[in-house]
């Protein structure tokens, strides 16, 4: 059933993605929900989620782009491992580390994105890649990071024994 | 350790899907997955329109940006009016030329198609339509704007739907041509004046895309000047372009130091930002497609 919801919600945002999210360009680049979503997933929730959950966004988001299929699964992989670093509590707040993960995992992916993309015979030039790509997204993705963190964070198992009433409030931030 | 075995799964899998997908093998998925998804992505699209005045800043300014559209459209139809008046003055001035190139093309078949979707990713030009191979489409179709001007060519199609590889993508390559004049070499007798420049002549070169929004004409002669403005149509050269489709105008021209040949950047003719409606030109057949 959680993973039904992770589908739909990836799904949805795939669909935002490249629909409406082009119009609202913001240094050349524009926010990938889908990314930001299994980012903050995996910071957020544990690690036996995040196995399943950045594949089944990784694939949402090939099967709705002109990418092969397979490119945003590899190039998603250092999401978990980026979660792992950020999970380890050297913040109290999980905001921050949510955030760092955005920022690198979008880096990254422009970059694994871009050098499958070589291997397909599609080529971009690496300064071009670099500072009005890689580096664009990695802001653009972290400002508009909130916007998915949030109800994922709202969503997670110990807010959501908050509103049942068997735990403690704490701030998502 | 298990982690070690995620990402050696995920990348095993992640090449797989690659290979499959580059061979066709998951086209049928895409297409069900596009065809669930299609209604959703349209009402987003139109919703978003809005959105991109709104983005642009003061409500005003949106009624000043559409009648600027249409006013866009208008010029763009007279560029293309005009662009089509100069390749055939060009090809009634060189009439050798003009009776050896056989008129087998017929008035053009077009097939409107809606744009659904956009590439989100930085590194490519593309937009999906909702038409595909069972409209009759294949790969290396040309694609025109509402206004006849070029938009780009189909790249991948699959059932009922394509992804449209636009002309400011860097994979794109146009054979193309743009009126020039030969630079007048200056008198080396004194007091003997230059030789008034001559006629305006077509020259060719290439239009690549390039991510900045615009088309770089490359490969062109550098003893030609070019004027800002000048109309850059295709050439026709190679046969995959139909001759005579306006790609856009010359808005500055280079000449690198160290390169044998000038380069112009050209503004394509149409707003390719916000393409809502396109034209697929389903009888001619590229060369690439009819020759094995």
């Amino acid at each position: 059933m959680k993973y039904a919801f992770v589908f739909v919600v990836a799904w949805f945002l795939a669909v935002l993605n490249v629909s409406a999210m082009p119009y609202l360009k913001v240094l050349g680049v524009t926010p990938d929900f889908v990314l930001i979503f299994a980012a903050c997933w995996a910071v957020v929730r544990s690690e036996d989620e995040a196995i399943y959950v950045v594949p089944i966004a990784a694939i949402m988001r090939d099967v709705m782009s002109s990418d092969p299929v397979g490119t945003s699964l590899i190039a998603f992989a250092p999401i978990l491992f980026l979660a792992v670093i950020a999970r380890m509590q050297l913040l109290d707040s999980d905001f921050l580390p949510a955030l760092g993960t955005v920022a690198i995992a979008s880096f990254s992916f422009e970059i694994i994105h871009a050098l499958i993309l070589m291997l397909t015979g599609q080529g971009v030039a690496v300064d071009y890649l670099i500072f009005r790509i890689a580096i664009p997204a990695a802001v653009v993705n972290s400002i508009f990071a909130p916007i998915i963190y949030l109800p994922v964070r709202w969503l997670s198992p110990d807010q959501a024994s908050v509103l049942r009433g068997t735990g403690r409030l704490t701030s998502p931030l | 350790m298990r982690l070690l075995w995620w990402l050696a799964t995920v990348v095993g899998v992640g090449f797989v899907s690659i290979v499959l997908s580059e061979a066709g093998a998951i086209d049928p998925a895409r297409n069900l997955t596009l065809s669930v998804s299609a209604p959703v992505e349209g009402v987003f699209h139109d919703a978003a329109s809005p959105l991109d005045d709104i983005y642009e800043g003061i409500a005003d300014r949106g009624d000043l940006v559409r009648e600027n559209e249409d006013l866009q459209e208008q010029v763009e139809a007279l560029q293309a009016q005009l662009a089509t008046q100069q390749n055939l003055e060009q090809r009634l001035a060189d009439l050798e030329a003009a009776l050896a190139v056989k008129q087998s093309r017929p008035d053009d078949q077009l097939l409107a198609a809606n744009v659904i979707a956009e590439e989100p990713s930085s590194i490519k030009r593309m937009v999906a339509i909702d038409r595909g191979s069972d409209d009759g489409l294949d790969e290396g179709m040309v694609v025109l704007s509402k206004s006849g001007t070029l938009v780009g060519t189909v790249a991948i199609v699959y059932g009922d739907y394509s992804w449209i590889r636009l002309v400011t993508d860097p994979e794109s390559a146009v054979n193309a041509q743009v009126n020039a004049t030969a630079v007048a070499a200056p008198s080396t007798t004194p007091g003997v004046e230059t030789s008034p420049p001559a006629a305006p002549t077509a020259v060719r070169g290439v239009a690549e895309g390039d991510l900045r929004e615009k088309v770089m004409l490359d490969l062109l002669p550098p003893d030609v000047t070019i004027a800002e403005g000048s109309l850059v149509v295709t050439s026709g050269l190679g046969g995959n372009y139909p001759q005579g489709i306006l790609i856009g105008s010359v808005v500055d021209v280079e000449q690198r130091p160290q390169s044998p040949f000038k380069r112009a950047s050209v503004e394509p003719a149409t707003d390719l930002s916000s393409l809502e409606t396109v034209l697929v030109i389903v009888n001619f057949r590229p060369h690439r497609l009819v020759t094995p």
